[in-house]
């Protein structure tokens, strides 16, 4: 095979939950290195399309190909082993393990330690576990001392709100992904913070080298960081393009605000 | 009166009363009217008429939660609740017997078997009806009072005292059991123990006192202690390794010390040890509720039979089972275990989908077919249905006997243990405990981010049932004959309460559940029939009392807490008070975030 071109190519994906089509004909495509922005009202489908492309739900119809793979039918962890590695729109961490520990988590897929080598701690799983801790630290370190220092081992319940969209971040990042998708990661964060992390997105993939997929209401953040624009109604999609181009298209206009705005 | 609202006094006096009449029903006063725990005065039989009255009392004074607040019962006002509980509990109690007296003995007994002639008169204090019943009201309201005193009593005195009261009545009740300690160790236990009527009043003085200041010196200074301790075993190695040969030391003189007897039931608590630290993997550690976990304890049990060259009891003898194998003890229990991580793949897999409540009913079915099946006759050819069979090997080694000597099972049962702890804890700390961790805590949220929850799932049920299966392996060899009237599902359900008890995901608290539901009721023979009941009663208190279980694991505390917190948030918001939520945490709580994923 070919390499492919794009790093996520969609093709008519569709999903249905009963007569509510939540996704129709959803067709687009993200490049290596780009940063595309989802937008789109609520209920447009953006989060189910996120679900839909990491395995949480199958698509009823269309393809998924991930580098040129089919990634249709694959488990979510097997998704998140390909390369693909997301964050949600509330903000789940596994809140009694401590911040090290979720990010942490997030190495499990790249690591291989089993049962034996865990109970006799072989020299290998020891290195390993070595690694595990020092990459968790470094994907913890890219949020500067927020995460690090003393916090890390304090219960992930005990973070406030913005850190603990932080850790959910670092914790995507630690499972060494191309591709990360930010499912609305400025959320409930106050105009400062917002800022900050519409900074750390573009050094996601000016620094790291990533590809970010993002969720985004904020407008401000999706002019600050965005290659492309994609805008989804009614789970389809209908506008894409420059953040200025997709801003002023009469359809999203309409989608946001009602016809009579548009005219 | 003291923040208690009258309704809820009379309510809870109600219900004293009528736990007072169903302990009488149940026949607990007729067998224990006679068991002295201290001098001849106070026997068990007085002990259990102010009981439910005590409780009723001590529950009814609970600090209140008045427009958000929380308001404790004062001192003074809380004992008088207490009484007013147990006057009217007593007043119920009183009632009852008077009706029943009334009624006809003869007559309740048809349906009531302990409702007798001497039940009445030991409950009027051999005065009868009515002129005992006053003095049986008083026996309430001092109950009730004490209730009160041992919630509302000022620190420093409830819990000393509390504590001086339950270590008389624990040495009391082990009156058969610690004199043979006294003597194994070499000292006299004359002074201590009156034979046959529990502790000296001197002796009885002596252990509150003991106790009380043992108590009070912990709660000065045992949390600085405890603090100490831990911060050494973190920071030097040598202690760490210095506190757990302290540990294995005690754990391995003990039944030097103690006897056969004592070591018998060590035995037992050994075996319900590796049943709850393979339960724990499974239920604990990845949290997947199994209530059949009989089955592994009897495919363990059976199955070393089979590979030891045990026979099947028929009605004309013995016969070879139909599948069998002589191997030694030491070589077929590995077999036994791997075999028995297969049947936890087999067991797993059909339920791989199913959570939290369905996985365990379906767990509880899987279990039953199990213990059906061991009384069945579709499989008497194999492992003898309901005759069973006998002949299991002695695992004898070293010229150590395990099936004849208490002494010696316990040491085998002991060396399992320690294996099955070791494991335990090093898959704990380990990628894979990491792993079952944050299965248990979000199993969709695992799965995206990479833990093969299909993969970890299978993992726990192998290793559980591989530890059980030992379980039973090491039971079979205990007692040399197998039959299917030990893996019911009482076992499945002792298991689950030792680790529930014990704290999920706790190691020690394995060790500390099995020692308090299979240990206290084993030397305490007197209370063989009533132990489901005190089972049912000791699983209630836990989950009301200490949820976390008696040795919590850091992490599950922390949920269980959470899970508080969140409530109280959510019962705020009820109110439409958002801010007050803002205010109790800082930054939103996960709690209440946390809705199904989008």
């Amino acid at each position: 095979m070919s390499t492919p071109k794009h790093l996520l190519e969609l093709t008519d994906v569709a999903k249905h939950f009963g007569g509510l089509y939540a996704l129709s004909g959803l067709s687009f495509h993200v490049d290596p290195g780009e940063i595309v922005s989802v937008i789109g009202p609520n209920g447009a489908g953006k989060s189910t399309m996120f679900n839909v492309v990491t395995g949480l739900y199958g698509p009823d119809d269309g393809s998924i190909r991930f580098r040129g793979a089919n990634v249709v039918g694959l488990a979510p962890n097997q998704v998140t082993k390909l390369g693909i590695a997301r964050t949600f729109q509330t903000v789940h961490l596994f809140p009694n393990m401590t911040i090290l520990e979720n990010a942490m988590v997030g190495q499990h897929c790249r690591t291989r330690s089993g049962v034996f080598g865990s109970v006799f701690r072989l020299p290998g799983t020891r290195r390993e576990e070595q690694r595990i801790r020092e990459r968790a630290r470094e994907s913890l370190g890219f949020f500067g001392s927020r995460l690090a220092g003393y916090r890390e081992e304090q219960p992930a319940s005990a973070l406030s709100y913005a850190n603990r969209r932080r850790l959910e971040m670092a914790r995507a990042l630690a499972t060494d992904p191309l591709l990360v998708m930010l499912d609305e990661p400025t959320a409930g964060m106050n105009p400062r913070e917002t800022l900050e992390l519409r900074d750390h997105i573009v050094r996601m993939r000016d620094e790291l080298g990533l590809t970010v997929l993002v969720i985004e209401h904020d407008m401000r953040v999706v002019k600050g960081v965005s290659d492309r624009v994609i805008a989804l109604d009614y789970g389809r999609k209908i506008a894409e393009g420059s953040y200025d181009e997709v801003a002023n298209d009469p359809q999203v206009i309409e989608a946001y605000l009602g016809t009579k705005a548009a005219g | 009166m003291g923040g208690v609202p009258t309704r809820s006094i009379v309510r809870a006096g109600l219900i004293g009363g009528a736990i007072a009449v169903f302990v009488a029903l149940v026949g607990l006063y007729t067998k224990f009217a006679d068991l002295a725990l201290v001098g001849e005065q106070i026997t068990l039989g007085r002990l259990l008429i102010i009981a439910p009255a005590l409780v009723a009392a001590y529950a009814v004074t609970r600090p209140r939660i008045v427009a958000g607040e929380r308001r404790s019962v004062p001192f003074g006002p809380g004992v008088v609740v207490g009484v007013m509980t147990g006057l009217v509990g007593g007043a119920l109690f009183a009632a009852a017997v008077a009706f029943a007296d009334w009624f006809g003995v003869d007559r309740i007994r048809e349906v009531f078997v302990a409702v007798t002639e001497q039940l009445i008169a030991f409950l009027t204090f051999d005065k009868g009806v009515p002129g005992g019943l006053p003095e049986l009201i008083g026996f309430c309201v001092v109950g009730g009072a004490i209730g009160g005193f041992a919630r509302t009593a000022p620190e420093a005195v409830r819990r000393p005292a509390s504590a001086g009261v339950l270590a008389v009545i624990l040495f009391g009740l082990l009156q058969r059991i610690i004199p043979i300690v006294f003597v194994q160790l070499g000292f006299e236990a004359d002074w201590l123990y009156d034979r046959g009527a529990g502790l000296t009043w001197f002796g009885g003085l002596i252990v509150f006192v003991v106790a009380a200041a043992a108590n009070a010196l912990w709660n000065r200074d045992g949390g600085r202690t405890r603090e100490r301790v831990r911060r050494n075993v973190e920071q030097a190695p040598a202690a760490k390794v210095g506190l757990f040969v302290a540990i294995l030391a005690i754990l391995t003189i003990v039944p030097l010390l103690l006897g056969t007897v004592i070591s018998e039931v060590l035995g037992s608590v050994m075996i319900y040890v590796l049943l709850g630290l393979g339960l724990n993997i499974v239920v604990g550690y990845a949290g997947l509720l199994d209530l059949g976990y009989v089955a592994f304890f009897a495919f363990g049990a059976y199955t070393t039979g089979l590979l030891t060259g045990a026979f099947l009891n028929t009605t004309t003898g013995a016969a070879t089972p139909a599948l069998s194998a002589d191997l030694n003890f030491y070589v077929a229990v590995w077999i036994v275990a791997l075999l028995a991580a297969g049947v936890g793949l087999l067991i797993g897999a059909p339920v791989l989908r199913l959570r939290g409540d369905y996985l365990a009913i379906v767990t509880l079915g899987l279990g039953e077919i199990v213990s059906v099946m061991t009384a069945s006759k579709w499989a008497q050819p194999l492992i003898g249905g309901p005759q069973g069979m006998r002949g299991v090997t002695k695992a004898e080694v070293f010229g150590l006997n395990f099936q004849d000597n208490p002494q010696h099972f316990y040491y085998l049962a002991l060396a399992f243990v320690l294996l099955a702890a070791f494991v335990s804890w090093r898959l704990s700390t380990s990628r894979i405990g990491r792993a079952w961790n944050a299965m248990r805590e979000d199993e969709q949220v695992a799965d995206a981010m990479g833990v093969s929850t299909t993969k970890f799932k299978l993992l726990a049920f192998a290793l559980g049932g591989a530890i059980g299966s030992m379980g039973g392996a090491l039971f079979a060899v205990s007692i040399g004959s197998l039959t299917p009237a030990s893996f019911e599902i009482t076992v499945s359900i002792t298991a689950l309460a030792v680790v529930i008890i014990g704290g999920l995901g706790s190691i020690p608290g394995v060790l500390v559940g099995a020692l308090v539901l299979i240990g206290l009721p084993g030397l305490l023979r007197e209370f063989e029939e009533y132990r489901p009941l005190i089972y049912g009663g000791a699983l209630v208190a836990i989950m009301i009392l200490r949820p976390q279980g008696l040795i919590p694991n850091v992490r599950r505390s922390r949920e269980l807490e959470e899970e508080e917190v969140s409530q109280d948030v959510w019962a705020r918001d009820a109110k439409g008070e958002a801010e007050a939520v803002a205010a109790v945490l800082p930054g939103g709580s996960l709690g209440v975030e946390r809705e199904d994923l989008e």
